[in-house]
Parts: structure tokens; C-alpha cells; sequence
């Protein structure tokens, strides 16, 4: 740990992948790290949905294609996706707020209770609709 | 270093870098409300998708119309829809897109979905692409991706009910 500290503060000027994984081992403020590194990863994976999405859209040109695009997506195991794509999507948008609230008002003070209620925002979003999405898969045909 | 020549620092890539972080703020805002829509509309129970029984009746129609649906429903590749399911389905999205406001929100979508990741990519990029040829090469491409999928994406948008 203390080794990782230094050799974090060492290569300060100089960020790199490298650098990031010294500094994310050494780092104390577990509630700003993660929302950092989630930020990003979320950010990240939207765009390669994006760019799949974008390119689907194709398919609208002929009915019979989009049809069958869209039931390729209705695979149960895609509907698990979708749910996780809700979950990527309200972390960032909840996060991104959360960054122009505290860069509007608060500085850092109140970062880790605002970033607490990002996660519990995202929680109930992510519930609430993965289990709308979910449900004619999942849950209604374990029903009696 | 004195202030006049902290000032003189400014430059343009400096300018460029405040320039895309705020063009982050305005997109994002942007996408928070017109991508929320798009998540309601698009993914959850309501009227802008098909119910099941809206889906198999058309299933049904499709089928019996055309022979590309018939061999589609009957290698599976088109599936019925579960009890309780809402699906997307063409004439759902003719009905919506006939109206020109739609996809004038939609191709803005677009624009600011493209516009807010590539952003975001060509900033994680920097992080940690510390060659410049390198850097250029990216962000060139970069470029290049986000113009192909604008021009596709807005040509899938726009051509919906037009042919």
C-alpha cells in the first residue's frame, strides 16, 4: 500500500494506464474513485452500445428485416441486457448530475452523501424497470 | 510566471479543452431529458409499443401477406410475443416518425448521443495515449466513425416512411 502510494505520487505528472492502477490500489476516497471509474466505464460501454444501435437502425429501410432485428433482441438473455443498459444508463445520468450539482454549489464537501444517493437512485431506477423489462421473461411464467 | 504570461498561455488547445467540457455539460443535459424520453418510449410499457396481442395479430397479418415474413415466422427468426410482452414493431415506429417533430427529436438524439460519446472517448483517450501521432491517428478516426454513424443514423431516421 504505502509502496503503491509513492510510486503513485512519484508518476503523478505522468498518468497512464499503469499509473491508474498504482493510484486506484492507493486510493482512500473509495466513494469519489468509484464514482470516477464507474463514470467512465459506464460512459465507455454506452458507446460501444451506441455504435451497435446506430448501425441496427438499418434495418429500418426494409420491415421485414426490422422485424427480424428486433426479435433477435428478444431473447431472454438480451432482455438481461437491457436491464443492465437501464442500470448504465441511470448511473451516468445520476452521476453526471450529481458532478454539475457539487461543481454548481458544493465543491466536495457533500460528495460522498450525494454520490450515496446517485447509487441509491440508480438502485431503485434500475429495480423498478430491469423488473419491467424483465417480467414476461422471468417472473410472469413463474407465476401460478 | 507571472499572471500576463499565464494569460498568454491560454491557447487555442487550452480553449479547445474548456470548449469540449462544456459542450459535455450541454449535451449531457440534453440527454438527460430527450434519452429518458427515448428509454420510456422505446423500452417500457405504453402505447408507442405493440402489446402482445397488438404483435401477434400482426404476426399473423405479415404472415399471411408476404412470403419474407412467412419464411421469417417459420425458421423462428420471428417469434410471438409472450403474454404481457410490449415489442417494437415497424408499424409502431411508421405511426410515430409520420410525424415530422419526432424525427427532428430523434435525429437530435443522435447528434447529442454521437456528439456527448465521442467526447467522452477522445477524453479517455487522452488520459492515456501520451504519443501525439498516435493521439491524431485516433481522434481522426474518431471522426471519421462519428460521421459515418451521423450520416447512417440520419438517413435510417429520416427514410422511414418514405419510400
Amino acid at each position: 500500500m504505502q509502496e503503491n502510494i509513492e510510486r503513485s505520487g512519484q508518476s503523478r505528472n505522468r498518468p497512464s494506464f499503469r499509473t491508474f492502477l498504482f493510484t486506484a490500489s492507493s486510493y482512500r476516497k473509495l466513494a469519489g474513485m468509484s464514482a470516477w471509474l464507474l463514470h467512465r466505464f459506464t460512459g465507455l460501454a454506452l458507446v460501444a452500445y451506441l455504435v451497435l444501435h446506430i448501425m441496427g437502425l438499418r434495418s429500418l429501410a426494409d420491415p421485414a428485416a426490422f422485424e427480424i432485428y428486433v426479435t433477435t433482441y428478444r431473447n431472454p438473455l438480451f432482455k438481461i441486457a437491457e436491464a443492465i443498459l437501464l442500470g448504465s444508463v441511470a448511473f451516468h445520468a445520476f452521476n453526471g448530475v450529481r458532478i454539475m450539482i457539487q461543481d454548481a454549489f458544493y465543491r466536495s464537501e457533500r460528495q460522498r452523501q450525494l454520490f450515496y444517493g446517485v447509487l441509491v437512485l440508480t438502485f431503485v431506477v434500475t429495480l423498478v424497470g430491469g423488473l419491467s423489462i424483465i417480467f414476461p421473461y422471468f417472473i410472469a411464467p413463474m407465476l401460478p | 510566471m507571472s499572471s500576463q504570461n499565464e494569460n498568454q498561455e491560454v491557447r487555442s488547445p487550452v480553449r479547445f479543452k474548456a470548449f469540449g467540457w462544456l459542450m459535455q455539460r450541454i449535451t449531457g443535459v440534453g440527454l438527460l431529458l430527450f434519452l429518458g424520453l427515448h428509454f420510456w418510449l422505446q423500452h417500457m410499457p405504453n402505447g408507442f409499443l405493440a402489446t402482445a396481442e397488438e404483435y401477434n395479430s400482426i404476426l399473423r397479418e405479415l404472415g399471411s401477406t408476404g412470403q419474407e415474413f412467412a419464411d421469417a415466422i417459420a425458421e423462428g427468426a420471428l417469434k410471438e410475443a409472450l403474454p404481457g410482452e410490449h415489442v417494437i414493431t415497424y408499424s409502431k415506429v411508421l405511426e410515430r416518425l409520420q410525424t415530422p417533430l419526432w424525427k427532428m427529436i430523434d435525429v437530435m438524439l443522435l447528434f447529442l448521443a454521437l456528439s456527448h460519446g465521442m467526447l467522452g472517448v477522445s477524453r479517455s483517450l487522452g488520459d492515456y495515449m501520451h504519443n501525439e501521432r498516435l493521439r491524431k491517428i485516433a481522434v481522426a478516426a474518431g471522426w471519421t466513425v462519428s460521421v459515418l454513424l451521423a450520416w447512417q443514423g440520419t438517413m435510417a431516421v429520416m427514410s422511414v416512411g418514405m419510400n
